[in-house]
């Protein structure tokens, strides 16, 4: 049986890359050392794969098709959106545990749309570059969930996912172990008027929520909440619910939080526990 | 006709180089491959994000609209602000 051994939430920022000054120097230290810590406590789990929970910005699928939710069920390739330092390239695919996943959804009520050759952008990319490319040999699924463009994705239904996404990690006949990413910026605007607020009130409520495992609190918050008190980035946490419930919503610790104007994003990182 | 039109075309603009350089040499001509009406041509013609944002498109697609083009981001922030840029 392969098992969820941890789980991460995390930010995605590209505008680190484009604009490393936009952060004061301690502030830029504090987030490449709790990706560095992340990275370290994967390698400290003996993880052979991750599952790494994104959405898109309008970067991959366009207005012909807008699909909920979509998992890698062969090659990938990306971030399409190439960063200084992060250059488009393979990503080390577990296509066999992204196949699994699709077929048990197929049984279960889960119509994953899938990437047989997938594309990724830089919501896996950067997670990916920190967190796994580190650890030698790990192998990456990719799940994008439809948080960038509307429709969205409702909460309940990314809560829902995490737990089918268990459910079938579980059912797996391999002994492999697997960490779980939800990737996404917590307050932040973007293109619109308010680019560059944060509000660090929105972003503690929410990294409470991810420290206290809190199911109902995390599907009580409306997307007219999120998209008044967060922008329309934090539309985001829906991987933060995703990866929450792929955990067994047993809580975890809150590792870094910086809000920086100059990256134009609340920065949240926090370690889940698994549930036995 | 409808915003779903208006991202269509910023979304190709967006991630397609040779739509950029077709669009780039004449606006007129590759517009007209798009069911939009004069008025909704002339805006993304003209750049006017504000315009299209109001209309309902989605921002991120107006940012890397204005940005593929090589403008800055602080007068699309004026604009955005209805500022003057």
């Amino acid at each position: 049986m392969a098992t969820i051994v941890g789980g991460f939430v995390v930010p995605h920022n590209p505008v680190m890359y484009f604009n490393p000054k936009g952060a004061s120097a301690e502030q830029s230290a504090t987030v490449y050392a709790a990706y560095a810590r992340m990275a370290e406590r994967i390698r400290e789990l003996r993880a052979d794969t991750a599952i790494i929970i994104g959405c898109d910005h309008y970067i991959l699928f366009g207005t012909e098709a807008l699909p909920p939710y979509v998992i890698s069920t062969g090659e990938i390739e990306g971030p399409v959106d190439q960063l200084p330092g992060i250059k488009r390239a393979p990503i080390a695919s577990n296509a066999a545990l992204g196949a699994h996943i699709a077929a048990v959804g197929r049984q279960t009520g889960f119509d994953w749309t899938v990437g047989r050759a997938m594309q990724v952008d830089h919501s896996i990319g950067i997670p990916h570059h920190l967190m796994i490319k580190p650890n030698e040999g790990m192998t990456t699924v990719a799940v994008m969930l439809a948080c960038g463009v509307d429709p969205y994705l409702p909460m309940a239904r990314a809560w829902q996912i995490g737990e089918h996404i268990a459910a079938a990690v579980e059912s797996d006949g391999t002994d492999q172990r697997v960490v779980v990413i939800g990737s996404g910026g917590i307050s932040h605007h973007v293109g619109n008027e308010r680019m560059g607020e944060v509000n660090p009130t929105f972003d503690r409520k929410v990294l409470d929520i991810v420290a206290r495992g809190d199911r109902e609190a995390m599907l009580a918050l409306t997307d007219e909440e999120i998209l008044q008190e967060g922008g329309n980035g934090a539309m985001e946490i829906r991987t933060y619910a995703c990866a929450m419930a792929a955990t067994r919503a047993a809580g975890g610790e809150v590792v870094a939080y910086e809000p920086i104007e100059g990256w134009v994003t609340g920065m949240g990182f926090a370690e889940l526990k698994v549930a036995a | 006709m409808s915003r779903n039109s208006l991202e269509k075309v910023l979304y190709d603009l967006s991630t397609s180089g040779a739509n950029k350089k077709l669009f780039a040499a004449d606006p007129d001509k590759f517009l007209g491959r798009y069911q939009l009406d004069v008025e909704e041509k002339t805006l993304v013609r003209d750049y006017r994000v504000r315009d299209l944002a109001d209309r309902g498109v989605n921002t991120m697609l107006t940012w890397g609209f204005w940005l593929q083009a090589g403008k800055s981001n602080s007068d699309y922030m004026k604009i955005m602000k209805r500022e003057e840029a």
